[in-house]
This record gives structure tokens, sequence and C-alpha cells, in this order.
């Protein structure tokens, strides 16, 4: 497939409010195809509002979100969505096989069933996990880890080139971690994009290729050792500096 | 006693009963399998409520404009319209106030109730609805044109359901992926609600006002102990309701009780046996995994206790060390299951494994008391606290210690301090 632009994303004085507050005041950002790229901020910053844009879920008061060249309307299920482990229902009665399998909804036409091909292809993106051997049970019996890693799957599944990840490593252990950045890393290597929300500041540099520091405006996108600066993370961050001065310095080096 | 089964199927009513309650139980198992993980079962209770006003409503305007009396496609039609109008007011007012939504489903549909419950007072001399019928339902008199509507809405209900079944399943699963890969979300939301009011509606001359809400939840919730995938759990949730249909009308005609009541009684019965005993999500399935879990701790005290011995320990120095607990067989015999331990003769003897773990634990147990000195704790207390804190997690707090301490090679009392274990 030719492809008419080498940007994934493109944002373009993208402005949305709640209540007349602005959650995203003139965002312009160029994300660029086969990058890893964590979006950071404070609480309250419009990280998730920035997420429902791309998704094209938010009516934005200005601009436009473009994905792949195409406008967001017209680009449903080209980017993949990996939800926040606290916003699924652990308890529904749903096996890890027809997680993935829900991957491939949006290629099924509405009136015919799930095919032989499209369950490979969720067992295949299983397998890309490493979770194939966990097919059969139920989500909740699954460790934090495991859990993310099937999301992940689903979103492989689809075959989208873009895949929009909330927060995969809050509340999960140093290996876990590790695990799950090993499945984002190989993710990229076969050509995705991957953007990502992140919290965790002391980590950013280490895991993306570049940086997306929000707070209602853009503060900069970019290598992390140019986010990364004293300056910047003070504007958005205010009295909580302290805490990063040691992310600053070995950004530094 | 064979007669006791045989004598009701050959009544009208019974038969009637039996199929009429099976088809909108059948279906209302289906959905409620939705309502259930959706958490809208409040909403299930409020549309019931609701529909009477729709009932008046349809019933006094085919007979003042056709002159139909007790019209039934007119009153399930506006009941249909009740319902509907329900859910549109209650989105409304959770929308544009600060009242959340189960408050305003509650002022809602009290409202509508209230308001079908004066219509049929005021219009009493044109509408002959009993309202103690409404409320407690009627099964035994299900009329034949009950049985066609149940039949036709259970056959409708169930289509949309089964050809939408990936699509409710992914948008009540996970609304957020269904609407990003452009299903229409409010649609189906709305679909559902329909498919809903049009089960209770059918089911409420049946069951009654207050009781239909059970037929829908209550078959479902027995199903979602059982299951572990939608489909089956739809399935199962059916097979339940047509259960306590059956059962229920049994209990019925041989106690000589109201329908509705025994219906929902042998429905609530049946969750309660599922409940105790499911296998996987049972009472007595988790008591019994709680019963046989043998707690870590004296797991690793008979680890250290053989580990000190330095020769295969008979069972007597164990108990001595180690056994206070009551189920010191239980232990050992888990030990040797899970490879810590090897008996021979009746002595017991560490496996690798065991030799391994019992290490980690005694390391764990030098380095608290290290630790403990160097705090300064009464020398009589160091090995009792250690003892206790020798169980925290090892991989931890032995690092942590070793770290602080600056990974000293013997103990307080000379002993030597085994090394990390990987």
């Amino acid at each position: 497939m030719i492809k008419e632009t080498s940007f994934a994303i493109e944002v373009a004085h993208l402005t949305v409010s709640y209540n007349a507050k602005p959650a995203l005041l003139d965002v312009n950002v160029k994300i660029e195809a086969d990058q890893l790229v964590g979006v950071i901020g404070p609480n309250g910053a419009g990280k998730s509002t920035f997420i429902k844009a791309i998704l094209g879920f938010v009516k934005p008061d200005l601009g436009t979100v473009k994905i792949q060249g195409t406008h967001v309307k017209n680009a449903k299920g080209r980017v993949a969505y990996v939800p926040q482990r606290g916003a699924v229902d652990w308890d529904f009665p749903i096996t890890v096989r027809e997680v993935a399998l829900m991957g491939r909804f949006q290629k099924i036409p509405w009136y015919a069933s799930p095919r032989k091909k499209d369950r490979d292809a969720a067992m295949e993106a299983l397998e890309m996990v490493r979770m194939a051997d966990f097919a059969h049970r139920q989500i909740g019996e699954l460790s934090g880890g495991q859990q993310q890693r099937v999301f992940m799957a689903r979103a492989l599944a689809q075959g989208s080139d873009i895949l929009l990840l909330d927060e995969p490593f809050a509340g999960v252990d140093a290996a876990t971690e590790r695990a799950i950045l090993e499945v984002l890393e190989r993710a990229k290597k076969s050509g995705k994009t991957l953007v990502v929300v992140h919290h965790d500041l002391s980590t950013a540099a280490e895991y993306f290729d570049k940086l997306l520091l929000i707070k209602q405006r853009l503060y900069a996108y970019g290598e992390p050792y140019m986010v990364l600066q004293e300056d910047l993370l003070s504007q958005v961050y205010e009295g909580k500096l302290k805490i990063f001065k040691d992310v600053v310095k070995k950004e530094g080096n | 006693m064979l007669d006791l089964f045989y004598a009701p199927l050959t009544e009208t009513y019974f038969q009637k009963a039996l199929i009429g309650g099976s088809i909108i139980a059948m279906v209302a198992g289906v959905v409620g399998c939705l309502v259930v993980l959706r958490r809208m079962a409040f909403l299930g209770d409020a549309l019931s409520h609701a529909m009477i006003a729709g009932v008046a409503g349809g019933y006094l305007v085919m007979k003042l404009a056709f002159g139909l009396e007790a019209h039934a496609p007119g009153m399930l039609l506006g009941s249909l319209i009740a319902a509907v109008t329900t859910v549109a007011l209650i989105s409304f007012v959770s929308r544009i106030s600060r009242v959340k939504e189960d408050t305003a489903i509650g002022i809602m549909y009290t409202g509508i109730f209230a308001l079908g419950v004066v219509a049929v007072s005021i219009f009493r001399h044109y509408i002959h609805i009993d309202l103690m019928h409404f409320i407690m339902g009627d099964i035994l008199g299900v009329a034949d044109i009950d049985l066609w509507v149940s039949a036709f809405v259970g056959a409708g209900v169930l289509t949309v359901l089964i050809l939408f079944f990936r699509h409710f399943q992914l948008s009540t699963f996970d609304p957020v992926m269904a609407a990003s890969i452009g299903l229409p979300v409010v649609l189906l939301d709305y679909l559902l609600t329909t498919c809903v009011s049009l089960v209770v509606v059918s089911a409420v001359s049946m069951v009654g006002v207050i009781l239909v809400v059970g037929l829908l939840i209550t078959p479902a919730a027995t199903a979602y102990l059982l299951c572990d995938r939608l489909d089956k759990m739809m399935a199962l949730s059916a097979l339940f309701g047509v259960t306590s249909v059956v059962g229920g009308l049994y209990l019925c005609v041989w106690l000589d009780s109201a329908g509705g009541g025994a219906i929902m009684l042998f429905c609530t019965l049946q969750f309660l046996v599922v409940l105790v005993l499911a296998p996987k999500y049972g009472l007595l399935f988790r008591w019994m995994r709680l019963r046989n879990l043998v707690p870590q701790q004296e797991v690793e005290d008979v680890l250290t206790t053989v580990l000190r011995n330095k020769k295969p320990a008979p069972v007597d120095i164990i108990r001595k060390y180690a056994g206070q607990g009551k189920n010191l067989d239980k232990v050992l015999k888990r030990m040797i299951q899970d490879g810590l331990l090897t008996q021979q003769n009746q002595e017991y003897a560490l496996t690798d494994k065991g030799n391994k773990e019992a290490h980690t634990v005694l390391r764990a147990h030098r380095l608290w008391e290290s630790y403990l000195e160097s705090i300064g704790t009464p020398k009589k207390e160091v090995h009792s606290i250690a003892h206790r804190l020798e169980h925290l997690d090892q991989a931890q707090t032995s690092a942590y210690l070793d770290k602080k301490l600056g990974s000293p090679k013997t103990g307080p009392h000379g002993k030597e301090i085994p090394a990390k274990t990987s």
C-alpha cells in the first residue's frame, strides 16, 4: 500500500473543551510512523482527551486529527486501543482466545460469524505475546502482566498500524513491566506505531523513542533528552519538580 | 407417584402456563445475561413498573378510538411506549442535572407507576384492569392471545440477540473498543433496552410486576456462577429459566399456591443450590480450597527444622520445633507432593529443591537476627522476632538487609549466613 504521508498521526490546531474549560488548546503534532511514543503530563493534563481525539470520540471545537493522512472520522478501526487495566471487568465470562478474536470483529461483516482464518489470526496474535498457552483461561485468572499482554494481542489481531495504550505499566511489578516493554518493542519492529500514555517520568527516557509532553497545550514533542528539560518540566509539573531532578540530571549526561 | 407429575399435564391451563412460561423464561434468561453483565438490573425493575401506565394508556386509546375491549397488541404497544419514555426520561434527568442515574431511575419509575395507578382508578368505568393481577401476575390464566404474543416476542428478541451476538458481547465488554471500530454503541444500547422492555412486558402478565426482574436476572446470575463464556452462559441461563418455570408450576399445583411466587421461589432456590455447589465459583469449593491451603509459614518452619537437624529428621523432632499447628501431617504430605521432602523409614529428608528453599529461609532468619542486634533488640527476643520475620517475602527483605548490613558472612551467634541461592 502506498501511503500518501509518512506520518502516522497528524494533529493540527486541536482544541477541545468541556463546559468552557479547555481540555486541549491548539495542539499541533505530527507523529512519525514506526515509533514508540510516550505521552506524559500530570493528572488532568488532557492525556485521555488526547487519546479520545485520536480515536475520534470527541468533537473538537477546532482543528483536525488525521490518521495516516485520512480524517479520523473516516479512519475508524485504523487505531487499535488497549484499555487501562482498571477499565476492564475481569469477571466477565470471556476467555483469552475470545478477547483476541474481538480484534477481528471489524473485518467480519455484521451478518457473518468468525471463520477459521479469523480464529487463526487471533491465535497468531496470542503467540506473538506468548499467551497462546493460556487461550482457554478466563481473563480474571491471569496475572496483571498477562492480562495486559492479552489486550496487546487483541490490538495486534486488529492489524492496525497504530496502537494506542492507556497506562499499560500502571500497577505491575518491575519484571512484568520489562515483559510488557519487550512486547511493545517487538510490535514496533514489525512496523507498528505505538502511542503510550505513561505516568512514570523516571523510566520515560529509557522506554520511548519520542516523548510528548502535554498539559492542555503541547509543551514539547521530540527525543527524550529534548523533552525532559528542567525548565519544561517545571512549567508543566509546577511545584513537584524536586522529584524529577534526578531524571533531568540523568538525561543531561 | 408418577401420577403426581402426569396429572397436571392433562389440564389445558397447565399446558398453556408451561408453554407460555417456558418461552418467556427462556428469552428472559438470554437477555438477562446482558442485563447482569451491564449492571442494569434496577432498570429492568423500572421498566416493569412503568408499563402499567402504558397498559392503561393503550387500553384507553383502543377503547375510545376503536371500541375494542382489552386489545392485547394495543396494550403491548402502550407498554413499549411507556418503557421507552421511562428510559428517555431517566437518561435526560441524569444527564442535565446533578442527580445520579440510580436515583433518576428510582424517581422516574415510581412516578410513572403512580401515573398508571391513578389512571386505572380514575378511568375504572372504561378500563377493566385488575391491579392485583398486574402486580402478582396470573400464569395459570394465560390466554391464547398471550401465548401468541409471547411466542412472537420471544422469536423476535432471540433472533436479534443471536444475529448481533458479537456486537452485544463487544459493546458490553469493552464499549470503548466497540466505538473505536465503528460499532453503533448507542444504537445497540437502545436495541438491548427495547429487547428487555419487550421481554418484561410479556412476562408481567405471567409472574407480575414485582417478580419479573427476578425472572430476568436470577437465571442469568445462576449461569454466571458456572460459565466462563458468554454464549454458554446464555444457553445455561435459558435452561435455568425453563427449569424454574417447570419446577415452579409443579410446586404451585402441589402446594396450591400462587403461580408467579412458586416460580420465583424455585428459581431462587436453584440459585442458592448453585451458589453453594458450583465447581469453580461456588462456596463449598472455595471453602475446600481454603481448607487445603497449607500455610507457607508452617512449610518454612518444617524446612528449617530439617535443615538444622543436619540429617533426615523423624516426625517427633519436626513436631517439637515446627509442629505447633494441628495439621502437621497434612503439611508434610503436601510438601512431599510438592517435591520439597522425601520420606524414608519414618524420617524426612530435604530434596534439592527443599534444601535450596530451606537455605533461603535460614539466610533470611540470620540476616534478621543480625539486623535486630544492630538496632539494639534485647538478646532474649532476637531469635523469636527473627523467627516471625523470616517468613516475609525473602527475595525483597533479604536483599535489602544484606545491603544495609554490608553483606555479613556470619550472624550474631557466629553462625554462618548461607549465601544467596538463585
